[in-house]
């Protein structure tokens, strides 16, 4: 490595995970995600820790650090603050520079922000008020059907005729999905459906936001390859997803530090 | 001359046997499971025995409800909007609003002063404001539903529920717990967010007096007041709440064949076919 070039941090302050990510003229240098523990500024240090070591830059040549997540304010090393939704924003801008949509399925709510071409937030939606929109809905059902989130994915792809829920109501599908077992409805199927339902209702806070292409979806719901295309489908555009959508916010963290020298 | 009235709700099956005077000689209460047919086969079967009866000497059988379509021994399908308005015009006459909480769906009907249906609104797409939303919270508090009204009376004061969605609801219920609010608190603030809801959707039909509250959610003595709260006056409520509707759909039934008009088929109770 030159000496002659700059790093910059961001560090993810979340409730279950502390992300962090070194980044060089907005390229990933290195990356790290812990899970977050009782002590967040034990672990937020570690990340960083991990992250400087990976990269072998010593913390007194990193140019700038930047913080965001709910545990912000914990952050036990000098940062500035930023908020999760302009860091998650900005982090999808330097990964994906055409994005002016995105969308970040999270387990409770759903957040979708139009961009600038400069990856600042023009506009913003927030889907709080119903579980169906977010990743919680997908929580209730992958209880019922006894399956781990993380094969939902794959498994809702092998659907032939995905069920149509006559509710939009995650509690009534709930009840629904088990009527539909008992009548011998596919797991498979069942998770199509409800893919299908999450799309309709997180398009519906699209459209109000006016959509733009191109559209970047992150979150934990970018993880389930399922969903990703359900919203590609309704939304009819191509969606893009960041390889490692849960460092998005701990990127634009670091973005943000670079471009505050500047 | 008995007439028999089915109601299969989301959640409970429910038949009214009437006679010549409109007065009910028999009734039973069944849980509706995934088999309506089966339910309404048993539940018909245990009525007709209780009132002493045999099929055959039913005059007219009128199926209402969510389910009134699987009711192979039916003479006619009637809405349950208009049996409960026909039942309610007997019971009250002076009723101008009917609420309705039902397990899964919710409804308000608008009367005239002659008990004919002017309008009606109705949810069936959200939990919330339906019985649905205080079953999924009795059980994560582990209280029976049937014993949360006359706990909410035991509160002094309520806890505010801001959520609307019962999923994210029954979250703020456990944090407030870890809070230190009591249990009766709670429910007392659940029934005001759910009359608050279920308030708000009638308020478009515009409330007036008399309003009545039948189904399921008029047995919750919390939730009544907690809707006399919300309207502003006390309202009315059926002996036996549950069995609105099949009654109306009883009296129709009644009131069909005093116009003349009989079961234009042959029906038979055992012509049920199950499930597999």
């Amino acid at each position: 490595m030159s000496d002659s070039q700059e790093y910059y941090a961001g560090v993810d302050i979340g409730s279950a995970f502390i992300k962090a990510v070194l980044v060089s003229h907005k390229q990933i240098v290195a990356s790290e995600i812990l899970a977050s523990g009782g002590n967040y500024k034990k672990t937020a240090r570690r990340v960083l820790d991990e992250v400087l070591s990976k990269a072998r830059v010593s913390l007194e040549k990193l140019s700038g650090i930047v913080v965001t997540g709910i545990g912000a304010e914990s952050a036990p090393f000098p940062a500035r603050q930023f908020s999760d939704i302009s860091c998650q924003a900005m982090g999808c801008h330097c990964l994906f520079p055409s994005a002016r949509t995105v969308i970040d399925i999270g387990g409770q709510f759903t957040k979708v922000a139009k961009l600038t071409p400069k990856g600042r937030i023009a506009n913003f939606l927030m889907s709080e008020k119903c579980a169906t929109g977010s990743g919680r809905f997908l929580q209730v059902i992958a209880r019922i059907l006894r399956i781990d989130m993380e094969d939902i994915g794959l498994l809702s792809l092998k659907s032939q005729t995905p069920v149509e829920f006559s509710t939009n109501c995650a509690v009534f599908a709930e009840s629904e999905t088990v009527s539909r077992i008992a009548e011998g409805a596919r797991m498979e199927d069942i998770l199509a459906g409800v893919h299908h339902a999450m799309a309709a209702k997180v398009a519906m806070l699209v459209k109000r936001l006016k959509m733009e292409p191109d559209v970047v979806l992150t979150g934990g719901g970018s993880e389930d390859i399922g969903l990703v295309l359900a919203v590609s489908e309704t939304l009819g555009v191509k969606v893009l997803v960041p390889e490692q959508p849960r460092l998005t916010a701990a990127m634009g963290a670091a973005c943000w530090a670079e471009e505050g020298k500047h | 001359m008995p007439f028999a009235g089915i109601d299969i709700g989301s959640t409970m099956t429910k038949v009214v046997i009437v006679d010549r005077n409109g007065i009910v000689v028999a009734s039973v209460i069944g849980p509706t499971g995934a088999e309506h047919r089966h339910l309404a086969l048993e539940v018909m079967d245990e009525t007709i025995k209780k009132a002493g009866l045999t099929f055959e000497q039913l005059d007219f059988i009128v199926s209402t409800g969510y389910g009134r379509m699987n009711v192979p021994f039916n003479d006619k399908q009637i809405t349950e909007i208009t049996c409960h308005s026909r039942s309610i015009r007997a019971l009250f006459p002076t009723v101008r609003i009917i609420i309705d909480i039902g397990g899964q769906d919710s409804k308000g009907i608008k009367l005239n002063s002659e008990g004919k249906v002017m309008n009606f609104i109705m949810n069936d797409k959200c939990a919330a404001g339906t019985g649905r939303f205080l079953e999924v919270i009795a059980e994560t508090l582990g209280i029976k539903l049937t014993e949360m009204g006359e706990l909410s009376l035991k509160a002094k004061e309520y806890v505010k529920i801001s959520n609307t969605c019962t999923v994210f609801a029954e979250h703020e219920v456990t944090t407030r717990l870890t809070d230190g609010a009591t249990i009766p608190e709670i429910v007392a603030g659940l029934h005001e967010a759910f009359a608050g809801r279920v308030v708000n959707m009638v308020r478009n039909l515009g409330i007036e007096k008399d309003v009545v509250v039948t189904g399921g959610g008029a047995k919750n003595i919390g939730l009544i007041k907690a809707i006399e709260d919300k309207v502003g006056f006390p309202v009315l409520v059926p002996p036996e709440p549950l069995l609105t509707g099949a009654l109306g759909a009883a009296l129709l039934g009644r009131d069909f064949v005093a116009r003349g008009i009989t079961p234009e088929r042959e029906r038979r109770l055992e012509g049920v076919t199950f499930f597999k």
